[in-house]
């Protein structure tokens, strides 16, 4: 697999090879780092971003035409800003798989379907346990394109975690399919907010979104505790199926997100 | 030798009281049918025995071995040897089978070594003809009706409980998975002489599982109980009162 790993604005170790092309460079107007990926051929990429300090970033992915890209972001850390930008090209297909366990960020996430039959699956898994802000913004440039969004969060401790997520579909765009799938799990007092919006001009589309912010479900507590688990053994058990179902990563990454989650709850 | 005992229990949901003055005992190595028409309280009464808080117990007991549970959270009952196989058990996406069964017996046994469990779970999927795969699948992900019953079985095997309540097992099954879902719970029963509290509506499960006695239930309280010929009683009748004999009477 190919792999990035950044610390703060810096990249310190890169392994890549030639289905993807890279620049960093800092922008000197606003000062920000900006990395740079262009995706040629099928491939899977990992990129670790370690926010040792408060750091902003941008990154910039452009899939290439008939491209099928499988990427795994993982997000740890302080605090951030940070702005992704996609752009995918005709026929490419981009499923990623994202986790966040960092302190304080705000991502501010634009999905651009540019051309026929770009398909993008995007699944955030987050632990939110001070203020986390995302902006979700997928627009459906080309016909036949599709999107499936799902922003996932645990709310934890002081977190106060927010999804604001948008898709656009303008008139003559057809035959797109747009979902959201947003979901909160809240286990404080702290209000945390889902904006599910569906901005659509065109009548030959299909479309939907689901919000959900609340606790798990009695029924599925009562089945675990039934077989004896105990009660924080099995909301543990819960937040680590919400924090890794539909996340197609390794197995070991898998283990990890379960071990970062039994390190909040000891 | 264990014994439940429900004595006297009451039971309400929402305002409405489901189970009326509630009287049972069961003891290891017996099994106990209870049928009764729909909405008369025999899921409430599966769901009370494990401690659903969802429901509120007005008055009486229930007690496991003379202690008194009603107090009980529902893992502590399941620690006890307490086990519900449920009609409709929920999916919950994401948790795999392994990881919850493992979690399940880590809970009840902090010792327990990793190899034995993967032999033991292989060893009950064939034995059940489940898809080996389906253990590391979420819990019911995806599970059609039988193999959600086959799943419950599962469960039963690997924890090894000594009071087994199987709340409309056969719902939902076909002949073949019936038979598999039947016959399992019986070779269960002859290795672990566990007692068995059988809900269900229809006869064909105690081709399997054979009764020692059955009790009707209506209006969240058992109106009679005899031996395994008053199935075919109620084959014949049905719930007729008259022909049964159960009239309810109210309590003023």
């Amino acid at each position: 697999m190919n792999k990035i790993i950044l610390e703060n604005d810096k990249i310190k170790k890169e392994e890549l090879d030639e289905s993807i092309k890279y620049d960093l460079f800092t922008n000197d107007t606003f000062g920000i780092s900006s990395l740079t990926l262009e995706i040629t051929k099928d491939t899977s990429l990992e990129i670790d971003y370690d926010f040792k300090e408060m750091t902003k970033i941008e990154t910039i992915i452009v899939v290439n035409k008939n491209v099928n890209l499988q990427l795994f972001e993982k997000i740890t850390g302080t605090n951030a800003k940070k702005r992704t930008k996609y752009y995918l090209k005709e026929n490419s297909k981009v499923k990623i798989s994202k986790f966040n366990n960092i302190e304080e960020i705000k991502e501010y996430t634009i999905i651009n379907l540019d051309e026929k039959h770009a398909v993008i699956e995007y699944n955030l898994k987050t632990i939110s346990e001070h203020d986390e802000n995302y902006d979700i913004l997928t627009y459906h440039n080309a016909s036949e394109t599709i999107s499936k969004i799902n922003p996932n969060g645990v709310n934890i401790k002081d977190g106060k975690l927010k999804f604001n997520v948008s898709s656009f579909v303008p008139k003559k765009i057809v035959k797109c399919d747009a979902s959201q799938n947003n979901k909160i799990i809240n286990l404080t007092n702290n209000e945390c907010i889902i904006n599910p919006n569906l901005y659509i001009d065109e009548y030959d589309v299909t479309a939907n979104h689901s919000a959900w912010i609340g606790t798990f479900k009695s029924d599925e507590l009562f089945y675990l505790m039934s077989r004896g688990i105990s009660k924080t053994d099995a909301i543990k058990l819960l937040i680590k199926g919400f924090l890794t179902n539909k996340m197609d990563i390794a197995e070991e990454e898998k283990e990890l997100i379960k071990n970062t989650v039994d390190n909040y709850w000891r | 030798m264990h014994t439940l005992k429900i004595k006297d229990l009451t039971v309400s949901v929402e305002n409405k009281t489901i189970l009326k003055n509630f009287n049972l005992e069961i003891k290891s190595g017996e099994i106990h049918a209870i049928m009764g028409p729909n909405g008369t309280g025999k899921s409430t009464l599966s769901k009370v025995i494990m401690g659903d808080s969802n429901y509120k117990v007005e008055k009486g007991n229930i007690y496991f071995d003379d202690k008194e549970i009603n107090n009980m959270p529902t893992d502590e009952r399941a620690r006890l040897g307490l086990f519900l196989g449920y009609q409709m058990p929920p999916e919950i996406e994401g948790v795999s089978n392994a990881d919850f069964l493992r979690a399940a017996i880590h809970n009840k046994d902090e010792n327990f070594k990793l190899y034995d469990f993967i032999k033991k779970i292989n060893t009950n999927v064939e034995q059940l003809s489940m898809d080996k795969q389906m253990i590391h699948r979420g819990i019911n992900e995806g599970f059609s009706g039988g193999e959600r019953k086959k799943n419950e079985i599962l469960q039963m095997y690997m924890l090894e409980p000594n009071t087994i309540i199987l709340d409309e097992i056969d719902s939902g099954l076909d002949v073949d998975s019936l038979r598999v879902v039947g016959e399992n719970v019986m070779k269960y029963y002859e290795k672990e002489k566990p007692a068995i509290l059988l809900i269900t509506h229809y006869q064909r499960l105690l081709d399997y599982i054979k009764p020692d006695y059955v009790h009707i239930m209506k209006e969240g309280a058992i109106v009679k109980t005899g031996d395994k010929n008053l199935v075919s009683e109620i084959e014949k009748y049905g719930y007729d009162d008259k022909k049964l004999g159960t009239n309810v009477v109210e309590e003023n």
